[in-house]
């Protein structure tokens, strides 16, 4: 599994949050495919050097997320995107960093045309990814 | 086992200072011993005068301690004062007390290794070394008069010296007061016993302060190692 | 329920007249990895000192695994094992025989396999005399000596000071290495506290002999806020703000370094006394450290003239 996982110790995320943002940055990107495994807590804190409890704590993240299920004795499972559920603040949350962005480039002094066009290019990177991943499957 | 270990350390830090004092000892002792026994030979006789009683043990005396005596006594106070230091100073200044501190088995048995390595390394470099020299002394054909036992025990005495030396020093090492109050008093009292021990020549008066000073100082040791900190 | 493997009541020391610990209580429980920080001459090591019966308390007690601290017994300190300060071992011995000495006090637990694997990893030689190492070479042989008996608790004591980033890894490897087994336990002094953040999972700290705090890293890592507050024409004079550690004052500006406080009750504070905006700014572990033990009316030591 390509999985790469960079801890920065010294940055103001917790070690978990950077853990599990990694990971479902790998989802996102289709890295990791809904039924893929991700590696047990113990193997995954020896390879990173960091405390087993992190792990753990970053995959509960990732649960409760919704983006990862754990079956007990056997192991943490991305989940289905079909079965992931969103209420009205998660798109709140998203509509709000939206706003961010889109402040950002117009004062930049970017058109309209040039951030859809830039939104476009970083989702495709993300799109196609994902959809070479199903092509090899 | 583990006392064995302990020991085995213990002695091995004694070994080169051993080795070293038994050479000496052993080089100087045999050379001047076989040159009496070649050359010397009625010395002390000439220099008698006539008619004068000479006892068999003054004689033998003359003979082996006379000579040897001076060089076993400051071997033996110098095996002393350096495997005081090295048992009881050292572990200071390369701050190895915590590592030895942190074992399985008790204080006592720690220091009671301590000290047995240091009177087994008396025992072995100069006991050995003494008691060659004296067989080599008894044999016939090197004095026609064999040395007396006394002569033999007043070499172990010397060799105990160095004992107390020892634990004076393992004693000052320990303490933890300033020179000028009780930490000195291991030293002091050493000297003491030596001292006196020189100009007193019955043996039990030498035993009796030997002892006293040795039960002296194994008591103070051992309640400041179980008490002190490190 | 979850075992206390360490446990101080009340442990206090002074030297002469100098308070080193003061009434210390601690409570770690099984299972973790505790990093011990303070900062220079805070008492870490005169704690941990004290801890392993190395010291005399001035008050108070220590337990480690149940076992008061002043009459470890053997049988205790065979389970618990103790990486000294500077990694002192004794110079003349070469690491095989110090293999063979450390090994004759853990009779059954002693591991060869693991002690022979850790020196080939480190690529050591063994019959090369301890004096005869580097710094970061000794370290690697206590190291070895500390986790090849297997010990339930392991005490190090500022294991990583002054040694490379490979070898500092080494350090933490070893610790996780020894966490996964059942039921072990590490408390560990020092002064990098991105390795504190990468390994532990509780946090100690103590600033002057006195424990500032002893919880869960994560709990260290929410509570430690600057919150940064600015306002219209001049700053409130009074600050009540609940959880207030510091506050820096500048014309139009308030710096707080709030231990505690929630969110919520942040933005409240903010409102009532009238403050224009407040940012809640996010700090990496080092600065909470740095702002935590700081002396209060601390100000930085350079200041750029303005020009």
């Amino acid at each position: 599994m390509a999985l790469w996982i960079q801890i920065l110790p010294g940055s103001s995320e917790p070690i978990y949050v950077q853990v599990a943002e990694q990971i479902s940055k790998a989802i996102a990107r289709g890295e990791l495919a809904s039924g893929d495994k991700l590696p047990a807590v113990r193997k995954l804190a020896a390879e990173l050097v960091i405390n087993p409890n992190t792990v753990a704590r970053a995959y509960s993240r990732l649960e409760q997320a919704g983006l990862v299920t754990t079956k007990t004795g056997s192991g943490t499972y991305v989940s289905d995107p079909k079965l992931r559920r969103h209420d009205a603040a998660d798109i709140n949350i998203l509509t709000d960093r939206m706003d961010t962005l889109i402040t950002r480039g117009l004062n930049l002094g970017l058109e309209e045309q040039d951030i859809i066009a830039m939104f476009k290019g970083r989702l495709a990177k993300f799109v196609n990814k994902k959809a070479e991943r199903r092509k090899n499957d | 086992m583990r006392f064995l270990a302990l020991l085995r350390k213990e002695l091995r830090e004694c070994l080169p200072w051993m080795l070293l004092v038994a050479i000496a000892f052993f080089a100087v002792g045999g050379f001047l011993l076989r040159a009496e026994a070649y050359y010397g030979g009625y010395r002390h006789y000439s220099r008698l005068s006539p008619g004068t009683v000479v006892d068999h043990y003054q004689l033998t005396y003359y003979q082996t301690l006379n000579l040897t005596g001076p060089w076993l006594f400051c071997l033996s106070i110098g095996l002393g004062l350096v495997l005081g230091v090295r048992h009881f100073w050292i572990p200071h200044f390369t701050r190895t007390w915590p590592f030895l501190l942190h074992r399985s088995v008790s204080r006592k048995s720690i220091l009671a290794a301590k000290l047995t390595a240091g009177t087994i390394a008396f025992v072995i470099s100069l006991g050995t070394v003494w008691v060659a020299l004296y067989w080599y002394a008894s044999r016939p054909e090197v004095f026609a008069i064999p040395p007396t036992v006394r002569v033999f025990i007043e070499g172990w005495i010397f060799i105990m010296l160095g004992l107390v030396a020892y634990l004076g020093t393992a004693l000052s090492g320990l303490s933890t007061a300033n020179w000028y109050t009780t930490k000195i008093f291991g030293l002091v009292l050493a000297t003491v016993i030596i001292v006196t021990t020189l100009s007193q020549w019955t043996l039990a008066g030498i035993f009796t302060s030997i002892a006293v000073s040795v039960a002296i100082l194994l008591s103070q040791i051992f309640d400041t190692f179980l008490r002190r900190e490190f | 329920m979850i075992e206390t493997v360490l446990e101080t009541e009340g442990l206090t020391k002074y030297y002469g007249s100098t308070l080193a610990v003061d009434h210390l209580d601690l409570k770690i429980p099984q299972g973790c990895i505790c990093g011990f920080v303070g900062r220079n001459g805070a008492g870490k090591t005169t704690a941990i000192k004290l801890m392993l019966g190395l010291l005399r308390p001035t008050a108070g007690s220590s337990r480690l695994l149940g076992c008061d601290s002043q009459q470890l017994k053997p049988a205790i300190r065979q389970r618990i094992g103790y990486v000294t300060e500077g990694h002192r071992l004794f110079r003349w011995m070469s690491i095989a025989e110090l293999e063979k000495f450390q090994r004759s006090f853990f009779p059954k637990q002693w591991d060869d396999k693991f002690f022979a694997d850790m020196i080939e990893y480190f690529n050591l030689p063994r019959r090369r005399k301890i004096k005869h190492l580097s710094n970061g070479e000794r370290a690697q042989v206590s190291l070895a000596l500390a986790l090849a008996p297997n010990p339930e608790l392991l005490i190090m004591d500022d294991p990583t000071l002054g040694l490379d980033a490979a070898i500092r890894r080494q350090f933490l490897e070893g610790m996780i290495e020894l966490i996964m087994r059942q039921g072990r336990t590490v408390l560990f002094s020092s002064h990098i506290l991105g390795d504190v953040e990468r390994v532990s999972d509780r946090i100690v700290v103590i600033d002057k002999g006195v424990l500032r705090a002893n919880c869960s890293l994560e709990e260290f890592r929410a509570a430690v806020k600057k919150v940064i507050l600015s306002f219209a024409d001049s700053t409130p004079a009074e600050v009540d703000i609940d959880g207030l550690l510091h506050c820096r004052r500048s014309e139009k500006e308030l710096e707080l370094i709030l231990v505690s406080t929630t969110d919520d009750h942040i933005g409240k504070w903010a409102d009532r006394t009238g403050a224009e905006r407040y940012h809640i700014v996010k700090m990496n572990l080092e600065d909470q450290f740095i702002e935590f033990t700081a002396p209060p009316g601390r100000k930085k030591l350079f200041r750029w003239e303005e020009i």
